[in-house]
């Protein structure tokens, strides 16, 4: 078990790593120094003294690539990734601070909904083979979800926020009620987040429907469910403790291959809806050239995708014995 | 030990008239065809022929476990007075394992990888005795591998932790768990080696005579029959062509099938021969011939047989075989 685990956990240091390597050498190769854009921008009004200044605020230092890269280090884990260009002087912490709750609120929601329900969907559609939920369900939200999510995105707004004006498409809240613990603030985050949400889970679900009813239907064939029938088990045990136990092994890897596509879904899901979340300040930095605010914002994501993975591991760790013999 | 416990026969399963087949395509494929035999209480009935010969089916469909696209289409299979063809789902629920266990060709994939032993010994304790605590659950399943002979200790590990032989012994264990009449075993050995067979099999002689149940044996392999069996039924392309006391059937086979299929088998004690072994391959069963099954390979065919599919002939009262040569 301390085997497995730990080299997973090196795996994902040495994944970090190459992130922040690649996080520190990009803006630096890249053509166009913001320092210059600035400098340009400003017509005059920041001096070459100053800019120097602005420069070393911003953690870049003269100085041999070494020097610049420990002190790049030493940044990111005092928790120092400088101030935003574009929200000057407001620290990129505390903006990355502020619009990731709103997207973990729409990964954790739209992710629980789409993967209990396509998982649930897709074991009873393989244990019902060929059945009604089967012919229905699987076929129909596959289709839904062949849809690309941009393409889903932009009817889901069109149809349900504009057509029939039911939701709000844009914010994360009425900007006009106060931020608070009141019903009527939980309220408007609700609506405000419903059609995101929806979005996400008709494009999950029948992934999820799918990779479970396969993974089922392999299992199915296997010697122990037909033990566990002769052994006169009820028919949900058999499905559940025999087949689905069994059948969500490979679900949980294929998980764990595809948060990485599920947060970019999400981004531009961000986008679409003008969702206050990280996606929609990845926009707002990518056009307004803020590359401290880029560089944290990818950092914090590669961060995200990697603890997601991790929890994945674990969760293969608690559902396979087999991994746990040391 | 075979005259014996066949004389006071008392039947437990009678098997009457059982077809089983498969649907593929359009077409009907006939595995099982109208086989019926009995087992009688505390017996040891071996079902013997070669692959694909439609044992596995049978044995399955006994309890009605056959699965799409097998389809049980006519027969009865009574135990104690009831027909369990008949039986609604929930009946079949009880049934199962209360009275009649199996146990699966292979023991190295019919434990259920990520639950304990102890889990799958105690499911099907709880489901047919709920009343049980989880005190009296745990005395019972650390019993039961004490009796395969496996430690009780391991009872909380996991089937990839057990060598095949214990994942055996522990199948046996749970098949023993209700104390079934009846043990349906299908090919129990076949991924084993010999020594552990040996334990097995020796270990299983042991229980029956303790617990007295009846043993359906399901193998190819007429040597391991020979030490535990009371009776021998072989079958061919899904008929029943022979069935006879154990002794009759290694040294006095009547249809030509079974004497191939005994020659094929060397004989340690006696003197060395040339193994005969059976001309030809396994029939296809989409095309079944007019006559009998076995003509084209029978090295006793005669015109006759080319023409009719002879009957099951009464020999004597424990001896029946299929063959127009013996009538």
């Amino acid at each position: 078990m301390g085997g497995y685990l730990s080299s997973r956990l090196f795996y994902y240091i040495a994944a970090f790593a190459v992130a922040l390597t690649f996080n520190f050498l990009l803006p630096r190769l890249m053509p166009g120094d913001p320092f210059e854009i600035m400098f340009a921008a400003s017509q005059g009004k920041i001096q070459p003294a100053q800019l120097e200044v602005l420069k070393e605020q911003f953690g870049f230092v003269s100085g041999p690539w070494h020097v610049q890269f420990w002190e790049y280090i030493k940044g990111i884990f005092s928790g120092d990734l400088g101030p935003s260009l574009i929200y000057y002087p407001t620290p990129v912490t505390e903006i990355i601070a502020g619009s990731m709750p709103w997207t973990l609120l729409l990964a954790g929601v739209s992710s629980f909904i789409s993967i209990t329900v396509g998982l649930s969907l897709g074991i009873f559609a393989a244990y019902h083979r060929g059945g009604k939920l089967d012919s229905i369900a699987s076929p129909g939200l596959t289709l839904l979800g062949a849809f690309p999510q941009m393409v889903s995105a932009m009817l889901i707004l069109f149809l349900f926020g504009l057509h029939l004006d039911w939701l709000p498409i844009s914010y994360g809240y009425d900007p006009d009620i106060d931020a608070g613990w009141t019903l009527e603030f939980f309220l408007s985050v609700a609506s405000h987040a419903a059609l995101p949400l929806l979005t996400l889970v008709i494009s999950g679900l029948g992934g999820w429907l799918f990779l479970m009813r396969n993974s089922m239907i392999n299992t199915l064939g296997e010697d122990y469910i037909t033990m566990g029938k002769a052994k006169g088990l009820s028919g949900r045990r058999v499905m559940v403790q025999y087949a689905a136990r069994n059948a969500i092994l490979p679900v949980v890897t294929a998980v764990a291959l595809n948060i990485g596509f599920l947060v970019a879904g999400l981004l531009i899901i961000e986008m679409i809806f003008n969702y206050p979340g990280v996606g929609n300040m990845m926009l707002t930095a990518v056009s307004g050239r803020d590359y401290p605010l880029l560089q944290g914002l990818l950092l914090t994501i590669v961060g995200c995708v990697l603890v997601a993975n991790f929890l994945a591991d674990l969760a293969y760790l608690w559902l396979d014995p087999r991994l746990r013999k040391s | 030990m075979s005259e014996q416990s066949v004389k006071q026969s008392q039947p437990l399963m009678d098997i009457r008239g059982l077809s089983v087949e498969y649907l593929v395509g359009d077409r009907r494929l006939r595995a099982v065809d109208n086989v019926s035999f009995t087992i009688n209480k505390g017996e040891t009935v071996g079902l013997a022929g070669e692959s694909g010969c439609g044992k596995s089916t049978l044995a399955f469909a006994l309890t009605k476990l056959q699965k799409p696209p097998a389809l049980i289409v006519e027969g009865e299979v009574i135990f104690d007075g009831k027909d369990v063809l008949a039986f609604d789902e929930e009946e079949l629920r009880r049934f199962r394992w209360k009275e009649t266990s199996v146990v699966f060709q292979s023991a190295m994939n019919c434990l259920n990888p990520v639950i304990s032993i102890n889990q799958q010994i105690c499911d099907v304790l709880r489901v047919h005795n709920p009343a049980m605590n989880r005190g009296e659950l745990q005395d019972r399943a650390r019993e039961l591998l004490r009796i395969v002979g496996i430690h009780p200790d391991r009872l909380n590990q996991y089937p990839h932790q057990f060598s095949g032989g214990m994942r055996q012994r522990a199948v046996l264990a749970i098949s023993l768990a209700l104390k079934p009449q009846l043990i349906i075993m299908d090919e129990p050995t076949t991924a084993l080696d010999v020594v552990v067979e040996r334990e097995i099999m020796d270990q299983l002689s042991e229980l029956k005579e303790q617990f007295g149940f009846s043993i359906l044996l399901i193998s190819h392999d007429l040597s391991l029959m020979g030490e535990i069996t009371d009776r021998i039924a072989v079958m061919y392309a899904g008929k029943l062509v022979e069935i006879a006391p154990t002794e009759d059937v290694l040294f006095r086979p009547q249809h030509p099938y079974t004497k191939g299929l005994v020659n094929s088998f060397p004989d340690l004690l006696g003197e060395k021969k040339e193994l005969t072994g059976i001309a030809g391959n396994p029939m296809n069963l989409f095309n079944p011939p007019a006559g009998c099954y076995f003509e084209e390979r029978c090295p006793e065919s005669t015109e006759q047989c080319k023409k009719s599919d002879p009957t099951l002939i009464t020999l004597n009262s424990q001896h029946k075989a299929k063959c127009h040569l013996l009538s």
